[in-house]
């Protein structure tokens, strides 16, 4: 791939979307669907199959809203094609919502041509960028929630997402970060951090999404301090669009054993 | 010379990261060390190389300094850039225009070598082995 690997990734097809299962599983109750988070894969046989590296060059490149707009428009096409209940979380850099002045027309655009009710859409802020206009944020913000739109702090307790931004974004969703999640059956301060997230996000009036679950303890462990909402591999890895089809029906046809998902 | 042992396909476990924007290059240098049996990334522009080292470890990276794109020393801000990343990592440097100031720079910055292109591959490579057999 050489100088033009952002023409690759921003041509039709350069961006492939994935559906991760966003699970609500409180303890006694059975299992609900949530909805499903939109990820992004760059192209295939590149480096940036890996969102990882895909997302860290986008960012060197300071080329987060272009990028971002293109993951959107995969991602609601192919969720077009996905039950109409679900929630759709798509991630959005802070910095789009703070610089791209287009945005959120090309949001209402997007979903008018796919069909997909922006009250169904979850927003979920990424930030890893250099300062971007605040004001322009928290008016983006404003307009994303007149929509009908809910908004979601992705990696919170990590890197940018503070405290500050808590305040700034009053978001209905704390997505926790797969490092809080991964050992909290074993890690008393990890549960400890969890516990004090969980406090905080019901102070908000918001919701705790724990990311990363990898298995039955852990699930169990997040259920005890009052996170229900989850994904990650114990539930479902991210699917491609015809799985993600197919499990979405099974699901809503029979329930979580159908789907594979674990009691 | 190499020896017979490091010639051996498949022996090798150590990865290394390619970073010039000639393609023929690339899949040369590709060819040739996963020939040797080395786990090989490549990179044709800067910022890809970089997001690769934030999330990949390697233990050497063999870069073109033009790809910098910043002419002079300035450009040899890569190798703080690996060693920020991980300090273990062994860097190689090659440069079809570096003037003797950039090469003396390049190994204050902690380059490990410094090559003139065009260099046979054999040579790089053998460098390259000798570089990860002294970590």
């Amino acid at each position: 791939m050489s100088e033009i690997a952002l023409n690759r990734i921003l041509q039709p097809g350069g961006i492939t979307p994935v559906y991760q299962p966003v699970f609500r599983a409180a303890a006694g109750e059975a299992i609900q669907m949530h909805g499903l988070e939109c990820l992004s894969r760059g192209p295939k046989g590149t480096n940036f199959e890996s969102a990882n590296v895909l997302f860290e060059y986008v960012r060197l490149k300071r080329e987060e809203s272009l990028v971002d707009r293109a993951c959107i428009a995969a991602a609601f096409r192919g969720a077009s094609s996905l039950p109409s209940s679900l929630r759709l979380a798509v991630n959005v850099h802070a910095s789009t919502l703070g610089r791209d002045h287009g945005f959120i027309g090309f949001l209402q655009t997007t979903a008018a041509a796919t069909g997909i009710g922006l009250e169904r859409i979850t927003i979920e802020i990424v930030e890893h960028a250099p300062p971007w206009d605040g004001m322009s944020f928290l008016s983006a913000l404003e307009a994303l929630r007149e929509l009908g739109a809910e908004i979601a702090l992705d990696d919170v307790g990590l890197g940018l997402s503070n405290f500050k931004m808590l305040l700034d974004v009053q978001p209905d969703y704390l997505k926790l970060d797969r490092y809080f999640v991964e050992t909290c059956a074993e890690d008393s301060r990890r549960r400890a951090v969890i516990s004090a997230l969980q406090r905080l996000a019901s102070d908000f009036e918001a919701e705790v999404v724990a990311e990363g679950v990898t298995n039955a303890a852990e699930a169990s462990v997040l259920q005890q301090l009052g996170v229900t909402l989850m994904q990650g591999f114990y539930f479902s890895e991210p699917l491609p669009l015809e799985q993600a089809q197919e499990w979405c029906a099974g699901f809503q046809l029979a329930g979580p054993k159908a789907s594979g998902l674990r009691p | 010379m190499l020896s017979e042992a490091a010639r051996t396909p498949g022996s090798r476990q150590e990865k290394i990261l390619i970073v010039d924007d000639e393609e023929l290059i690339v899949v040369a240098m590709r060819k040739y060390f996963e020939g040797l049996g080395y786990f090989v990334d490549a990179a044709h522009e800067l910022e890809e190389a970089q997001a690769l080292l934030a999330h990949r470890n390697y233990d050497l990276v063999i870069a073109d300094l033009r790809l910098t794109g910043i002419g002079g020393v300035e450009g040899l801000q890569i190798v703080s850039d690996i060693h920020q990343r991980a300090a273990n990592t062994r860097v190689i440097l090659l440069s079809a225009y570096g003037t003797p100031e950039i090469e003396r720079e390049s190994y204050n910055r902690g380059a490990d070598a410094f090559l003139h292109k065009p260099k046979a591959m054999m040579e790089i490579a053998s460098v390259a082995m000798n570089l990860l057999e002294q970590r």
